[in-house]
């Protein structure tokens, strides 16, 4: 693994118990993701690109084979250290924006950083600076019942960046959002990415997102099928 | 501190089903302390009632008196021993002799006790200055309430009395009503008739003999006793009412449980709710990094915070109504004489600091119990199995 690869996974198997059987959802995926890319892991429902998300972001454990992530194995990691692992260097965006829904935009966003222990002026100037990237600064008071699902996503987002993640895993994120609101979702997330050189990895069949993509990993039945470079 | 910071911001941000949960906790925190209450209160009302107008600071009983068998009355008389002749002339006890007699109310013939009382004493509450001497040649007597109901007697009725005395030989003598009284304590009224001590002496042709020697309440030293004279103490005395109390306290305890289980049920189902509605949100918190381990005690601490604000919010709107209903007293139903409890027809509440403070740690402690029990599934949540809104 050199210093570039954020992201190295080799012979990685995920099976889950079903009844007596296992449905094996990856199968011996080997794969590698650099620092500043903007990848999508592609395919249909179940081909396993959750489930691979997953496991990059220390929320599950592979069966078999080994995952890093910034150098941590995966499958070695308690539970402290891989939710410490997620607190500080990885982003999360999902498909149903997962909005704490006591808390108004401001808060929201400002979660992250509250588990972090920053203190009060330097998380207000992040959060600030976190919701002016996603151009919802207006809205900072607003609950999340008040947003559309367009505001709700980029609040995700901003959610996701404020802490300055070396990566952010996002799960299907235009799925609930019209053409309109998935493009201006995109370029914010392609300007994050170049501005801030965090690498974005996505999991989707979502053509619009597929179009900005700058690499393409194609998996069928949890096995890697295609891994295209878009120039 | 981030943890309890959470807590409260969830607590006080989550609006309407915090104020829900919190205000029915309070409810049932001032209902179990309203409740303990008027059992308190009764038991005060009762023994002070039972203490104040028939057993004083204990008493002092002629061995063969047995107040369960009338044919024990006929030898339960004795000479009033001189030690307790001391207490009796410095107004520390006071004597009662006891006879089972026939009186003629209206035509009809009923079974009463005839007591012998002193009209001086003033060891019980009891208006036995009434039995003064009254100048027309009738016997004064006494009866009380409920006895005047069953018997058609009024102030002013003169009624025969047969009593016979310690040769076995009948007498008859006729006493006048000179008052009637009212009393919570339905052993001194029920069946019983009072006359002057030394006049009942006469009629039984006995001299300086009793049946009950009732000390003054709060005696600082109990005299000897002898085989012929036996004290029976508060425990003894009270026996029948603390057995009614026991069975009342398994009552009680039911009672005490069904409110506590209410309170409880309300956190528990807050928790339990949590974890179903709020699972998505758990597993956001673990995808942002937040450990299981604090998501427990963030949740636990949730639960914890709705107990606290219940007793404050219970204190707020339920110690003006405690005090209230223990200023006004609650009215009891007329049914409540048939008890054959010394029971007021309005009984007041009594709260001790001791009532509130351990009602207030038992609620809180049960409150952080069944909040953590719901919240400790949260551990084994699987954060992809949360973030999917799915139980694992």
């Amino acid at each position: 693994m050199t210093a570039s690869e954020l992201i190295v996974t080799k012979k990685l198997t995920k099976q889950y118990p079903i009844g007596g059987n296992f449905f094996t959802a990856l199968r011996e995926v080997d794969l590698c993701i650099d620092q500043c890319e903007f990848t999508g892991i592609v395919g249909p429902s179940g081909s396993g690109k959750t489930t691979l998300l997953n496991i990059i972001g220390a929320l599950d454990a592979p069966t078999n084979g080994n995952a890093k992530v910034l150098g941590s194995e995966i499958g070695k990691m308690n539970h402290v250290e891989a939710a410490k692992l997620r607190n500080q260097y990885l982003g999360f965006i999902f498909q149903t924006y997962n909005l704490l829904p006591v808390y108004n935009v401001f808060e929201n966003v400002e979660f992250p950083l509250l588990l972090q222990h920053i203190e009060s002026s330097k998380r207000v100037d992040m959060v600030n600076k976190a919701l002016e990237w996603v151009g919802l600064s207006e809205k900072a008071k607003s609950k999340p019942a008040q947003l559309s699902g367009g505001e709700s996503q980029r609040v995700a987002i901003a959610r996701a960046i404020v802490k300055q993640p070396k990566i952010v895993l996002a799960d299907e994120p235009t799925a609930n959002l019209d053409a309109q609101n998935s493009h201006h979702i995109l370029k914010t997330m392609v300007t994050l990415n170049e501005e801030l050189g965090t690498t974005f990895v996505f999991s989707t069949h979502d053509e619009k997102v597929i179009s900005y993509l700058r690499r393409k990993i194609k998996l069928s039945d949890g096995e890697i099928v295609d891994d295209t470079i878009v120039n | 501190m981030l943890t309890w910071n959470l807590a409260f911001k969830n607590v006080t941000k989550a609006g309407l089903r915090t104020w829900l949960n919190v205000f029915i906790l309070s409810f049932a925190f001032v209902l179990i302390i309203w409740t303990d209450g008027m059992y308190d209160g009764m038991s005060k009302q009762v023994i002070g009632d039972m203490v104040d107008n028939s057993i004083g600071g204990g008493q002092f009983w002629q061995s063969n008196y047995d107040p369960f068998d009338p044919f024990s009355l006929d030898d339960s008389h004795a000479e009033i021993p001189g030690n307790f002749q001391n207490l009796i002339n410095t107004g520390k006890a006071t004597p009662k002799l006891i006879r089972s007699c026939a009186m003629f109310p209206n035509g009809r013939v009923q079974s009463a006790l005839l007591n012998g009382i002193d009209p001086e004493q003033n060891i019980l509450n009891f208006p036995s200055s009434a039995l003064k001497e009254n100048g027309n040649g009738f016997i004064p007597a006494l009866i009380g309430g409920r006895m005047a109901k069953n018997t058609g007697l009024t102030i002013g009725d003169i009624v025969t009395v047969r009593w016979r005395n310690v040769n076995g030989t009948f007498d008859a003598a006729d006493v006048e009503i000179v008052n009637i009284f009212n009393t919570n304590v339905q052993a001194i009224d029920n069946g019983q008739l009072y006359i002057p001590l030394a006049k009942l002496q006469d009629m039984m042709e006995v001299s300086n003999e009793a049946t009950i020697i009732t000390l003054q309440k709060g005696i600082e030293t109990i005299p000897a006793g002898s085989p012929s004279w036996q004290f029976k103490d508060h425990a003894y005395l009270l026996k029948d009412f603390y057995d009614y109390l026991d069975r009342k306290t398994v009552g009680s305890n039911i009672m005490y449980a069904i409110l506590l289980g209410m309170a409880l049920l309300a956190i528990f189902d807050t928790q339990v709710l949590a974890i179903f509605r709020r699972r998505k949100e758990m597993g956001t918190m673990m995808a942002l990094g937040m450990t299981r381990g604090r998501v427990i005690r963030l949740f636990t601490l949730e639960g914890t915070m709705h107990g606290l604000l219940a007793i404050v919010l219970g204190a707020i709107y339920g110690i003006p109504i405690l005090i209230w209903s223990a200023s006004v007293g609650i009215g009891m139903p007329d049914t409540v004489d048939q008890t054959g409890l010394s029971l007021s027809t309005t009984l007041y509440p009594v709260y001790g600091v001791g009532l509130f403070f351990s009602t207030s740690l038992i609620l809180f402690i049960t409150v952080v119990i069944v909040s953590f029990l719901p919240t400790r599934k949260i551990a084994k949540l699987n954060p992809t199995d949360a973030l999917r809104g799915k139980m694992s």
